[in-house]
């Protein structure tokens, strides 16, 4: 037997006007799942403590529950020493009890056609990748879009996505999508990352009923706009002024011997609206022996396009974006933008191998800068955390030049085309993140995608800046020092 | 406490799995139908917990005959043969009806329903969705339930049968602060599953503590085979919490062996004709020798193994098999499972009709709660057919039957509530007395039996039941009530298993000598009621 102390989250709403965590300290065995915790509390110490369960084996998602902060089966979680048990986030009934009924009510159902029509293989073939889902709502937990809008929520889109691909269903599923928030998603991919049946709702069910939406004519006119930007232009953003390709050469080397050398995808943002930032890296990668070959002819990663169900032109711009590396020999692509990273890594199929700047900085290591006397936080990029599985490198960049505190990974509200085309939940979600940034105290916010680095200034009086030009800050702040000397 | 007539329906539906909710689909044709469920609908039960598959004759090479033999050898011809026919004569209807309505299930390259070999059956009718058959079906029914006009009451306990006289004429359930609430039915549908809760080891989901059984004994109706109760070969062993869990049988329909510590294919000394997919009774068996003569692993159980398929046959006809165990860090594909039996399913029940009539007039039972489809062993896969044949007719029948005059019998309503009221001033935690039964159940009641061991642990259930359980607040009044619907369903099966002085399926008496085989016992069903008990005589061949 071992023995664990835990804190569970109670709340009785005849008695208490807000939830509290008790401690309660018990034995379990050893393979304890989360579950069994919440049976021996219940067990030996208060009978009264409310919590679902069912299966016991991961297959009803009755259990669900936050452990850490993070939603998890109980019965498939194994127990450890010091966690906190919290409800989903979701209307609390009693303790760990969450009102899930009126959620799951929402989930749509399959209507029969009249004439019975039977599946081909190729069908069912479609929908199974949709049909593991156990209802469990961590998904709808983790949500940042049903937070502040009606959206019904990820696993309400996988359904109706399924319904789309079946053909025995009647209902006409894809303006219904629309309506209940199809264009709220931002793509954050916290709902797939908690699903405990890995459903990949973003990319098998949003996009893909965003592309039937298109077909019907249902795609928001803001996002029609900047499909029709890139068709003409090759570029999601309208020129403002010069252009980062516009001010560079085409190689770029480094100040020492050479380390490596990439291939640098810029990535429309940067090229167009955040062009200081990419300065700064490129500084920041020449001062640290990585030579960068940047050819000017790429175009739009076509992100904007996929994660808008737009997909007419992705095909054109996949293959000139990869031709244009190709042609050059480059075995290395490396990307900045979140965005593209993730775009580059997932949406493509690349014959060579593509890394965001935080993995290549810390593969080769980094001359280490003067410290500055400043508390920062971070932002993780949602297309960098979960889109690219990148956490650890950013933050131990970061910690070289700053103090860093942490603040809970939620997404800005930029992605998906949410601030194009629903601003006002964009600038709901902002006003979130810019309540956590107050919170942490930190002076600056950092983080790592031009996305988020725009969309964040506007929702914080903080300073909101690239990784890499804090590197570089804590660079000049070196050589000042040096000079002085 | 103050009961609250919430309503007066045409039909009241008890549980939410695949036999409930199929029978309130089909029953809301008929008039204002309830479902009233301890859990939330399709969460609970065992069907969405049904991994391997639902049988079903398909195909022209097989025939309803062969299935109606298969079911009937694998029951040990104890099973009731009308409906075992009804069985496997609707078996493909009610599968026609789930894949109208959208449910999933594997398909071969020729666009038919998949189907694999299951234990005990001459052709592979094992109709499948992955691993997790069950799961579809309930996503299916409950989406299917959406569309009708059933109310669905959801984390509401029944504790008693409403009667008026002789007759069923609803339910008396509590709410989860444990307000009573009183449901009035023209008939009423026991669906509660089974009650494999009851043993220390089981697969069973958290409403298998056998309420039905319980609740239907108690209110008159006659109960036939509950001696008969499934293990199924194949439960974890590891880590302790997770023992019992089940691991399906389709891991050796899909061609996973057995093997003892000695790395020995040891079926081959119990059916070498059959090996791994003999019946679940004959393997449990073999199984639990093996473990019992020393030949078990380390954490006391046999090697059930899968390495030797190809990695992406277990990846797509065993995902959740899979997953499981990763998150018990074993790698299927790689490593051998531990297993050992568990129980899972009682094969005895409510007595029923064709039409799910039990012997009470306004109660009807249909799934596991009834008795007699399956006699004295399941067949894997006939379970899923079972919710849905029998949902269907018991809702049907249930649907088409006349109005009744119900009036509540205040006295049964005052006795319910004097129950309750001793609950809140009672001394005794009920997890420990549900924890002593268990382990009670599983030493004295489990695969291996004798009049000894059956009778002193029917002492252990009464005096179980006759304990003063305590409620710490009207919200933990239900699971008083569950754990003493345990405490009876286990005194039913202990009591069954010594009216029955043969081995027969799932049921060895090691006290008995015998020289009959199955198919020549002079035994029929036990049967037990509050009136009388018995063992019938086997009704003379044709």
């Amino acid at each position: 037997m071992m023995e664990f102390t835990v804190r569970v989250s109670r709340f009785d709403p005849d008695k208490d006007t807000a939830p509290h965590l008790e401690t309660y300290t018990i034995q379990v065995n050893e393979g304890a799942r989360v579950l069994n915790v919440l049976h021996a509390i219940h067990d030996g110490i208060d009978p009264t403590l409310s919590y679902r369960y069912s299966c016991s084996s991961g297959q009803c998602g009755s259990c669900a529950v936050r452990v850490n902060g993070e939603p998890v089966l109980a019965c498939m979680e194994e127990a450890r020493d010091g966690i906190t048990i919290e409800p989903l986030h979701l209307d609390v009934k009693k303790d760990l009890v969450t009102d899930i009924v009126p959620r799951l009510e929402q989930i749509a159902s399959l209507v029969p056609k009249k004439d019975t029509v039977l599946p081909k293989k190729a069908d069912i073939d479609a929908m199974k990748p949709l049909k593991d889902c156990i209802e469990c709502l961590c998904c709808v937990s983790v949500c940042p879009a049903v937070d502040v809008t009606t959206f019904l929520g990820p696993t309400a889109m996988r359904q109706e996505m399924r319904l789309v691909l079946d053909p025995r269903d009647s209902g006409d599923r894809v303006p219904d999508a629309v309506r209940d928030g199809l264009f709220t998603c931002t793509t954050c991919q916290a709902c797939w990352k908690v699903c405990p049946k890995k459903i990949e709702i973003p990319a098998k069910a949003i996009e893909k009923l965003r592309a039937h939406a298109h077909r019907k004519g249902l795609t928001l006119p803001r996002h029609l706009d900047v499909a029709a930007l890139i068709r003409e232009t090759g570029r999601s953003v309208p020129r403002t002024g010069t252009t980062f390709l516009e001010q560079i050469g085409e190689v770029l080397e480094p100040y020492g011997p050479v380390k490596a050398t990439v291939g640098f995808f810029i990535g429309c943002m940067y090229n167009m609206r955040q062009v200081q930032s990419a300065l700064d890296a490129m500084e920041v990668l020449r001062r640290n022996g990585i030579r960068i070959i940047i050819p000017h002819e790429q175009v739009c990663c076509g992100s904007p396009l996929i994660r808008t169900g737009q997909l007419a032109v992705i095909d054109s711009l996949r293959q000139k974006n990869i031709g244009t590396f190709t042609s050059r020999n480059i075995d290395t692509v490396m990307t900045m933008c979140a965005g593209c990273g993730s775009t580059l890594k997932n949406d493509y199929k690349t014959p060579f191998n593509v890394m965001d700047i935080n993995e290549i900085l810390t593969k080769y290591g980094i001359e280490p800068p003067a410290r500055l006397p400043i508390k920062a936080t971070y932002h993780d990029p949602c297309h960098l955390l979960r889109g690219q599985g990148i956490r650890d490198q950013p933050r131990e960049l970061i910690r070289q030049v700053v103090d860093l505190v942490e603040m809970p990974a939620i997404c800005c509200g930029s992605g998906g085309g949410v601030r194009s085309g629903n601003p006002d939940e964009a600038a709901a979600l902002g006003s979130r993140r810019g309540e956590e940034i107050k919170k942490t105290g930190a002076e600056i916010v950092i983080t790592s995608c031009p996305f988020c680095e725009f969309h964040i200034m506007g929702h914080t009086d903080k300073p909101v800046k690239n990784i890499a030009t804090v590197l570089l800050e804590g660079y000049r702040e070196k050589d000042r020092k040096a000079g002085k000397r | 406490m103050p009961a609250d007539e919430v309503c007066d329906c045409h039909v009241l539906v008890i549980g939410s799995g695949g036999a409930g909710v199929r029978a309130a689909i089909e029953a809301s044709q008929y008039g204002e139908t309830v479902l009233i469920s301890k859990t939330i609908v399709g969460k609970g039960g065992c069907t969405p917990m049904a991994e391997g598959g639902y049988n079903a004759v398909l195909r022209e090479q097989d025939a309803c005959g062969i299935h109606f033999e298969d079911t009937l050898k694998g029951g040990a011809y104890l099973n009731d043969p009308e409906l075992v026919r009804l069985l496997v004569g609707e078996s493909p209807l009610r599968m026609g009806d789930l894949v109208k309505w959208g449910a999933v299930f594997d398909f071969t390259e020729q666009d038919e329903i998949a189907q694999r070999p299951f234990g005990g059956q001459r052709f592979p009718r094992t109709c499948y969705a992955g691993d997790r058959t069950g799961h579809e079906m309930m996503v299916t029914l409950v989406e299917r339930l959406d569309s009708t006009g059933v109310t669905a009451l959801q984390e509401y306990t029944v504790i008693d049968l409403l009667k008026d006289g002789g007759a069923v004429i609803g339910a008396i359930a509590l709410d989860e602060k444990g307000s009573i609430v009183l449901l009035k039915a023209d008939s009423t549908i026991l669906a509660t599953g089974g009650g494999t809760r009851i043993y220390d080891i089981s697969t069973n989901s958290s409403s298998g503590t056998g309420d039905g059984f319980a609740m239907g004994y108690r209110a008159g109706a006659e109960l036939i085979d509950m001696e008969m109760v499934q293990f199924h070969p194949t439960g974890a062993v590891y880590p302790y919490d997770a023992r019992g869990r089940l691991v399906t049988e389709a891991v050796r329909g899909e061609g996973g062996i057995l093997k003892n510590a000695n790395g020995e294919r040891f079926m081959k000394n119990y059916d070498p004709a059959r090996m791994e997919l003999s019946t679940r009774d004959v393997v449990a068996r073999a199984i639990a020798t093996e473990i019992q003569q020393g030949r078990g692993t380390a954490h006391g159980g046999v090697w059930l193994d899968v390495t030797h398929l190809p990695r992406e046959q277990i990846e797509t006809r065993l995902p959740v098999m899979l997953e499981q165990f990763l998150r018990f860090g074993i790698d299927i594909r790689t490593t051998p499972m531990e297993v050992a039996p568990t129980a899972h399913h009682v094969m005895g029940g409510l007595r029923i009709t064709a039409h799910g009539q039990t012997t009470l007039p306004g109660l009807f039972a249909c799934g596991e709660v009834a008795g007699g489809v399956h006699g004295a062993n399941r067949l894997g896969g006939n379970a899923l057919a079972d919710t849905q044949v029998f949902g269907k007719r018991a809702g049907e029948a249930a649907g088409k039957a006349g109005k009744r005059k119900k009036a509540v019998d205040r006295e049964q309503v005052e006795a319910q509530q004097n129950r309750l009221a001793l609950f809140l001033t009672g001394d005794t935690n009920p997890a420990l007395v549900k924890r002593d039964l268990q382990l009670a159940m599983w030493r004295g009641a489990g695969i291996f039996r004798n009049a000894g061991d059956l009778g002193r642990t029917l002492a252990t259930a009464r005096q179980l039941a006759a304990v003063h359980l305590r409620a710490a607040s009207p919200g933990n009044l239900a699971e008083c009530c569950i754990v003493q619907n345990m405490c009876c369903t286990a005194s039913l099966v202990c009591r069954s298993a010594l009216l029955r002085p043969e081995s027969r399926g799932a049921h060895v008496r090691t006290d008995r000598a015998q020289s009959h085989d199955a198919e020549h016992s002079p035994f029929g069903h036990t049967f037990i009621s509050q009136l009388h008990e018995g063992i019938e005589p086997q009704e003379m061949k044709p």
